[in-house]
């Protein structure tokens, strides 16, 4: 398949002030700065083929946004090249937008005293969308996300769900070709990510769009990607398939074991005793240590009288924090 | 046209806040009545200040207001840059197949100074009237490009003050004492002030290009040649030229903010 997003050895460095302390150092910094560069991306190389959703992943400061914002042409890049749709994002701006829709899950494209709809008409002139065409794609969205009540009131009216809903058609009306979504379910209920996430599938599937999405929310990955990037530090760290990654950490569980009496000491073999209290306890499998139910109960019950216990495998969020960890890509 | 558009976004914004536009616009006016009283009962102690009477420094004045109002309505998206840099409008903006300047424009028309630049057009009547004034084609002319120049002049340093923006983030208040300060200087003949001042503002911040000078022309005042005084209102709207090639130029180093 051709691929869309073509991103190689993309670096990005910033140069920020750098404050020095001590007497009249404010006065000293208004005249003389010094400049530390920053490396916000250090050669990001990677493809994205058409009517992919691709989760790009990684801890706050990574540099996720600023790869979106070079995609979308807003940043120009320090070093490398990358070609989207045929087309260098900053070069040829005007051309190159025409195809992306970008949604910011913290900012809003729409006006905040108007109601909705006439935003709409405006981002209509804007990408100068034909009449019929617009009336098709927004019934399309309209059924598919029910906008219907919402688009007579105004922004400030709706609630968080409401207008992520209204900011996803936004950023469709032009029917774009690929999709850039930074953070589409923070801080929204259950309900309303469900219905988000299953739009997101649906234009995908409608219109082959290509989705870029960047996001803290585990089951958003799971549910919607075929393929996650995994940045830290302005590096790519993995890229391939979720169900990888899964299966690499699918081999550790914590086990919950409920002991007929109070044990003071508690050892097994193999095991990793996190906690312990009175009649309670938490163990983990040590790397080398394969879990087997009936070996474990065969073993524990040797020294220990259990009453009852419950095997946990790793959850997609336990797994991700394991692998910052893993490639040290938190800052402490 | 798009530009329509968004003039009918903010005339639809203002009117859900329409106790609000109202009294902005009233009490902007009542400051610039209080600015005009000074002025009158300055003249009421001196008949004139450098041959310049009340109506004619209420002529310069209207001119002012006017032109200031103008350019504080339409172009406010330039003088509130830092603004849209922040809020991250401005990254919103580069996303569409629009020209720049185009949204820039368009994002912010603040529809209460209208109500100031009415006064400011009613200022430059009244002492249109009461001034003996020879007209000719050339003088309705010469009156006429001087108020674009003054448009032209006040965007060109809003334009400026974004251009800076784009590095600092935060709006660079050094600017202010250019726009504001220009301002109020223009509200008296420039050459009563020391020739330091007079030169600035009249080659580096053409400001006396849309009143002193061409209306020296008008009232046939002043010792500056009278032709230069006639195309003095040009210098103004060529300024404004080397203000949009530096802003797009340093566009060009934009770093955004973060998410």
């Amino acid at each position: 398949m051709a691929s869309i997003i073509d991103f190689t050895d993309i670096c990005k460095t910033f140069k920020v002030p750098l404050r020095t302390k001590g007497k009249f150092s404010m006065f000293k910094n208004f005249f003389i700065r010094k400049y530390k560069t920053i490396e916000a991306l250090k050669n990001i190389t990677f493809k994205v083929n058409e009517g992919d959703i691709v989760g790009y992943i990684g801890p706050n400061g990574a540099g996720k946004s600023t790869t979106i914002k070079i995609m979308s042409g807003i940043l120009t890049p320090t070093s490398g090249n990358c070609v989207i749709n045929g087309y260098v994002p900053w070069k040829n701006r005007r051309e190159f937008v025409k195809n992306i829709g970008v949604v910011f899950g913290q900012r809003s494209q729409l006006w905040w005293d108007v109601p909705i709809m006439d935003s709409f008409e405006l981002l209509r002139d804007i990408y100068k969308i034909p009449k019929d065409e617009f009336d098709k794609t927004l019934k399309l969205l309209n059924d598919a996300l029910n906008l219907e009540t919402l688009l007579n009131r105004p922004l400030r009216q709706l609630s968080l769900g409401q207008k992520m809903k209204c900011e996803l058609a936004g950023s469709l009306l032009h029917h774009p070709k690929i999709l850039f979504l930074d953070e589409p379910t923070i801080g929204l209920d259950a309900i309303t990510k469900l219905a988000v996430r299953d739009f997101i599938k649906f234009i995908n599937k409608k219109w082959k769009t290509t989705i870029i999405l960047t996001t803290h929310d585990m089951n958003d990955i799971e549910a919607l990607t075929n393929k996650i990037i995994l940045i830290g530090k302005g590096q790519i760290l993995y890229q391939g398939s979720f169900e990888k990654i899964k299966e690499n950490y699918a081999s550790s569980k914590t086990i919950t074991v409920e002991f007929a009496k109070d044990y003071d000491n508690i050892a097994l073999d193999g095991y990793e005793i996190t906690n312990h209290e009175k009649r309670f306890a938490t163990l983990k499998n040590l790397p080398s240590k394969q879990f087997h139910p009936k070996e474990f109960i065969n073993e524990i019950s040797k020294n220990y009288e259990i009453i009852d216990f419950q095997v946990t495998s790793l959850s997609v969020d336990e797994i991700l924090a394991k692998l910052y960890k893993q490639y040290e890509i938190i800052e402490r | 046209m798009l530009y329509n558009k968004f003039l009918k976004m903010h005339i639809k914004t203002s009117m859900q806040y329409r106790f609000n536009t109202l009294f902005i616009g009233i009490t902007q006016v009542l400051v610039n009545i209080g600015e005009v009283l000074g002025v009158w009962i300055l003249f009421s102690q001196f008949t004139s200040v450098k041959g310049y009477g009340f109506y004619e420094c209420l002529l310069m004045m209207g001119i002012v207001f006017t032109v200031f109002s103008f350019a504080e309505c339409f172009a406010r998206g330039y003088d509130e840059f830092h603004m849209l840099i922040k809020s991250g409008e401005f990254d919103r903006m580069l996303i569409r197949p629009v020209n720049i300047h185009y949204q820039i424009l368009g994002s912010k028309i603040e529809l209460t100074k209208l109500a100031r630049m009415a006064l400011g057009i009613a200022l430059v009547i009244i002492a249109l009237v009461n001034l003996n004034i020879d007209w000719s084609f050339l003088k309705i002319l010469v009156l006429i490009s001087s108020f674009i120049c003054g448009i032209t002049t006040i965007t060109g340093l809003f334009i400026i003050s974004a251009t800076i923006s784009i590095f600092t983030i935060e709006q660079f208040e050094f600017v202010n004492i250019f726009t504001n300060g220009a301002k109020e200087t223009a509200y008296y003949p420039i050459n009563i002030y020391a020739k330091w001042m007079t030169k600035i503002f009249t080659y580096v911040i053409p400001v006396a290009c849309f009143n002193y000078l061409p209306l020296s022309y008008l009232l046939e005042i002043g010792n500056v040649p009278m032709w230069l005084c006639a195309i003095s209102p040009l210098i103004g709207i060529v300024f404004i030229v080397p203000c949009i090639i530096i802003f797009n130029l340093c566009l060009k180093k934009y770093k955004s903010t973060g998410t």
